[in-house]
Parts: C-alpha cells; sequence; structure tokens
C-alpha cells in the first residue's frame, strides 16, 4: 500500500506467511502523525509473527531521520517487551546508507540483527564474474555487435535517447552503444563491482565519457520509475534464477512507450562441422547442467513469453548466429576455449566424473576444430527480442 | 531561487553550485526539502563514479540538513546553499535565519559531534528519543556520513552550518 501524503513512491507490505515487512521508495515525513498507518502495520506484524519478523528494506532510497526513529522505537519496543522476538532487517548492499544507519541497532538490542543482501545473489554468479573471463566477454561482444548494430535500430535504439544498459558487465556493450548510437545519457548497471571497475578502466582510457556506471542490483534498482526511452539486458535473464523479476524491473524503469531490449541464447543449439555430434552432445549436456546452477540458456526463444507475461505489446524477436565467419575465426575459437575452462570447473563443482568432464570438453575442443577448420562452421545462435511499455 | 556558481569559497574547494531562496517559500511547504535533495544531489553527483549511488547518499545528508533548517528556521530573509568539491569531499554550506535564542543550541550541539562519547549518546538518542533532535541528526551525520561539521557565527540572527561529506570514498 501507500501512504497519502507521502512520496507515491513509498510502499509498505506485511507478508505474514514469510514474516516479511517491507519498506520500499522514498519515506521522508515531516511528523510521525503522516506516518501513523505505517507504524501501525509493523506494530501488526509483529503481533502477528511468532519467532523471527524480517524487515526488508532493500528498496528503501531514502528515509529521513523522523521515519527511523519511529520504526525503530517500534521494533526495540516490541524487543524489550518479547524475549521470543528476534527482527533481522535486510539491507542492501547498493544503499550505503542503510547498512550503515541500522547496524547501530544491533549493539543498543542484541535481539535485531542487520543482514546486507549482496554477493551470492544468484546461483554460479562467483563464476561469471571470475576476472579471468574477461577476455572471453570482450570476444563475445565484439561478435554479437557485428549482428546487433544493425538489429538495435529496428528495437528502438536510436540517436539522443535515454538509455540504460543494465547488467553491464564489462560495460563494453555501453561504450559501443554510444560510439555508434549518440544516445543523450546512458546508465550502464551491474552487480559486480570487478566488472564496473573494469568498465570504467576502459571508458577512462578510450577517453569515453558520459556513461554513468552504477552498482547495483538488477532486481532491486535504485533508478526511478519511467526515465528510459530504450533499456538494455543481454544475456542476462539466462543466468538469473528469477528472470521474471528482473524483467518487472526492466518494466519499472522503461519510460512508457519505450521498449525494452533482451538477448538470450539456446546454447544446445550451438552447431559446428565436422564432428557436429560430439559438439552437440557437450551442449546439450552443457543446458543440463546449467539449469542445476539455475540457469535457463535454453531461454531464447522464450523471450517473446517473457516479455508478454511481464506486460509488454508490440513485442518483437529475432534471431542470429554468431559464427566462425564472421571474423578472425581465432576469435571464436578463443571464446570457445574461454567456455570450456568455465563450464568443465562447474561440472566439476556439480561433482561431474572425470569421463563425464573428459568427453564434456572435447565437444568445446571439437567446435574449435570445427571454427578454425579451412572449411568448418561453427555458430553460436541468439535470439534477440525487445517489447514496448504500452502507454 | 536563484541558482549559480559565484560564491567565493576556500582555495581548495571547487564551487559546484549556489542555491538561494526566500525563507518564506522555503517553509510553505514540508516537500521542499525532499524535492531540493534529490534535484541537487543528482546535479553534483553527475560526473562522480557512481553517479546514481552517490547521489542517493548525498540526498540523504543534504535532506536533513534541510529538514533543520526547515524545522528551525525562522520564515524572513532567505535560505542559502552552497555546495563545493575537494577530491572526494563535498562541502555544504548552508544558512538560514533563525531566531536569536536559538543560536546557542546550535552551538552546543555542534561542540557535541566531536566529543568522545558521540557514538553512545547517537546509540542513546536512537533508543530513546521518539522524535530526533538537531543534535541527534548531525550525530547522524557525522556518524553514518563521516561528515566533519562546524558553525559559523553571523552579524544577522541566522546559522550557517559547514559539513564536510566524504561520501566518494563511502560510496567507492
Amino acid at each position: 500500500m501507500s501512504v497519502a501524503g507521502l512520496s507515491p513512491n513509498f510502499k509498505m507490505a506485511f507478508d505474514a506467511n514469510s514474516q516479511v515487512f517491507s519498506l520500499a521508495g522514498i519515506i521522508r515525513p515531516r511528523s510521525v502523525d503522516e506516518i501513523a498507518d505505517s507504524i501501525a502495520m509493523l506494530k501488526q506484524a509483529i503481533d502477528d509473527v511468532r519467532g523471527v519478523l524480517y524487515v526488508d528494506v532493500k528498496r528503501l532510497i531514502q528515509m529521513n531521520n523522523t521515519a527511523f526513529h519511529a520504526f525503530v522505537r517500534v521494533a526495540l519496543d516490541a524487543c524489550r517487551a518479547r524475549a521470543d522476538l528476534r527482527v533481522v532487517i535486510v539491507t542492501s548492499s547498493v544503499v550505503g546508507w542503510t547498512t550503515r544507519m541500522f547496524a547501530h541497532l544491533n549493539q543498543i538490542e542484541p535481539q535485531i540483527t542487520v543482514e546486507v543482501y549482496d554477493s551470492t545473489f544468484y546461483p554460479g554468479q562467483s563464476f561469471v564474474e571470475d576476472t579471468s573471463f574477461i577476455p572471453v566477454l570482450r570476444a563475445q561482444t565484439k561478435m554479437t555487435w557485428r549482428h546487433e548494430r544493425s538489429i538495435l535500430p529496428r528495437h528502438g535504439m536510436r540517436p539522443g535517447i535515454a538509455m540504460a544498459d543494465i547488467c553491464c558487465g564489462i560495460g563494453d556493450f555501453a561504450v559501443l552503444a554510444q560510439k555508434e548510437f549518440q544516445p543523450a545519457r546512458i546508465v550502464a548497471l551491474d552487480h559486480s563491482k570487478p566488472s564496473l571497475a573494469y568498465a570504467r578502466k576502459v571508458a577512462a582510457d578510450f577517453g569515453v565519457t558520459g556513461i554513468e556506471y552504477t552498482y547495483g542490483d538488477a532486481s532491486e534498482m535504485l533508478l526511478e520509475d519511467n526515465q528510459f526511452d530504450f533499456v538494455t539486458c543481454r544475456h542476462s535473464l539466462q543466468i538469473f534464477n528469477q528472470p521474471e523479476l528482473l524483467l518487472k524491473e526492466l518494466y519499472r524503469i522503461v519510460k512508457p512507450g519505450g521498449r525494452v531490449y533482451i538477448t538470450n541464447e539456446k546454447n544446445s543449439h550451438c552447431l559446428g562441422e565436422p564432428r557436429a555430434q560430439s559438439i552437440q552432445w557437450t551442449y546439450n549436456e552443457l543446458a543440463r547442467l546449467l539449469s542445476h546452477f539455475e540457469m535457463d540458456v535454453e531461454l531464447g526463444p522464450k523471450s517473446r513469453r517473457y516479455l508478454a507475461d511481464a506486460g509488454f505489446d508490440d513485442i518483437l524477436v529475432e534471431s542470429f548466429m554468431v559464427t566462425n565467419l564472421d571474423g578472425a575465426p581465432q576469435d571464436f575459437a578463443d571464446v570457445i576455449a574461454g567456455w570450456e575452462k568455465m563450464f568443465a570447473a562447474m561440472a566439476a563443482r556439480h561433482g561431474e566424473a572425470p569421463e563425464f568432464i573428459d568427453r564434456f570438453r572435447q565437444g568445446f575442443r571439437d567446435h574449435i576444430f570445427a571454427a578454425l577448420h579451412p572449411k568448418g562452421y561453427a555458430g553460436w545462435p541468439i535470439w534477440a527480442a525487445s517489447g514496448r511499455k504500452p502507454l | 531561487m536563484d541558482v549559480g556558481s559565484s560564491v567565493p569559497a576556500e582555495a581548495v574547494f571547487e564551487p559546484l553550485l549556489q542555491f538561494e531562496m526566500e525563507m518564506g517559500t522555503f517553509l510553505s511547504e514540508w516537500q521542499h526539502c525532499d524535492h531540493l535533495s534529490t534535484y541537487l544531489a543528482r546535479m553534483i553527483s553527475h560526473n562522480r563514479a557512481d553517479p546514481v549511488r552517490h547521489s542517493n547518499f548525498f540526498s540523504s545528508a543534504l535532506n536533513e540538513l534541510l529538514e533543520v533548517s526547515f524545522r528551525g528556521g525562522s520564515s524572513s530573509g532567505h535560505i542559502g546553499l552552497a555546495i563545493y568539491r575537494n577530491g572526494p569531499t563535498e562541502r555544504v554550506q548552508i544558512t538560514f535565519p533563525c531566531p536569536p535564542g536559538q543560536i546557542p543550541f546550535y552551538r552546543e550541539a555542534v561542540s557535541k559531534i566531536d566529543r568522545s562519547d558521540a557514538h553512545s549518546r547517537y546509540l542513546d538518542a536512537i533508543s530513546t528519543d521518539m522524535a530526533p533532535s538537531r543534535e541527534s541528526i548531525l550525530l547522524d551525520l557525522a556518524i553514518n556520513f563521516d561528515a566533519s561539521i562546524r558553525i559559523e557565527e553571523n552579524t544577522s540572527p541566522a546559522v550557517t552550518l559547514i559539513v564536510d561529506l566524504p561520501l566518494e570514498g563511502l560510496v567507492s
């Protein structure tokens, strides 16, 4: 619910099933009276819970001291009155001041603890944020850009727009987009500080200014509603265990009439000749393996459904094949070599037998063989899709 | 309302922005604190390493200073705000008219920030106060935003708070 007289962006809710009381948005009241309903709701929530009450402030963008004191007072009084109650406040590493302010409460009342919702926020994240993977990511962007630079205008990219690249990774796509299309504004967000540090360095090295790199959680962004004409989110829905949450946020930040553009793969459709069978086997197994890490690398053709379910209209879907013939075959081979290393490590982490891993690796090596063969052909298919937020 | 950049500052602090508003107008609407802090934070954060998060952090601190001015200010005269930068630190200089009898209270609140018991007094304020006092707000800025705060004397019945906020380091 929203509270009259306060920012329309302020929302609070209590989920009795999970015992989570959440505060989100901006709450800067002049007096406690203005938030009396919210205080009453928190008191009621405390009365209803048994054991642990989770107070979720991950998306609390602003809270003044008036509100802070009022909410904290209720929590402290409740803990003093009920020895059985524990309060866990869940903050976000993105909103720095919340962690600092709420962390004091544990010193006042040991029944209150503060948890920072942070690094392991989706399964498999540590693999894709491994900095040794950066050269592979750069090569991937270089290869996909050859296709996307002509695809993007069909999906709404044009000069002068405000755009956001969510899950920007090492930021190279944002740099290419800025150079090619000259948007008026680019915000590039990612949840990996090493990737953002790399992105800022690359931008500085190439004299690129004007890209606003920001650390953030794509499923709980600080960015305000209806800000951007065009929002991109590339190769990310497929590695996030709750893609619908990401899409909800992408929908929120794009302007009515603006478009959200996503790219995703269907890894089992990676192909090559010669040695097609070995290649096919490995990529089928790859899709199966990654499902254990809650990644759906078969998501590409499902893009239309995801966009429709998120509320978008005028949905456009197309696919393209990155191949060894696009540029230097060695670039393609280098990417596959990077995949072999990363995915073999994930297979080992999952407990696959050494014989499996050997055969699994062989499929990648055969893909490289096909890419570098003078008469060979190797492909990596990608689905590009976009939807319009209704006016 | 006037936005410019011509206020003299200490040599090491680069002026970023100056803002002035009739106090009566400022006091006419509580939401001015929120709107001004959000807008000004965005303006001065655009060239920070992480503009979105710097703006969020800075807005939080600036809003508290504006709310102090709103609650303690008198309606005649002007509220003046200047923001400067020196490396990772923004300096906020805020001047607002207030009843002469109130000035010693601001002076006392500022003087307590650097005392060794500041942290325990802040915790005490959180655990016992129903509403934040101006002292606990200044303590909040000092403890949660690593702010250094001083007060400047005026000939007119006004208070000038000078608050240095090293937020770039905190955000990064």
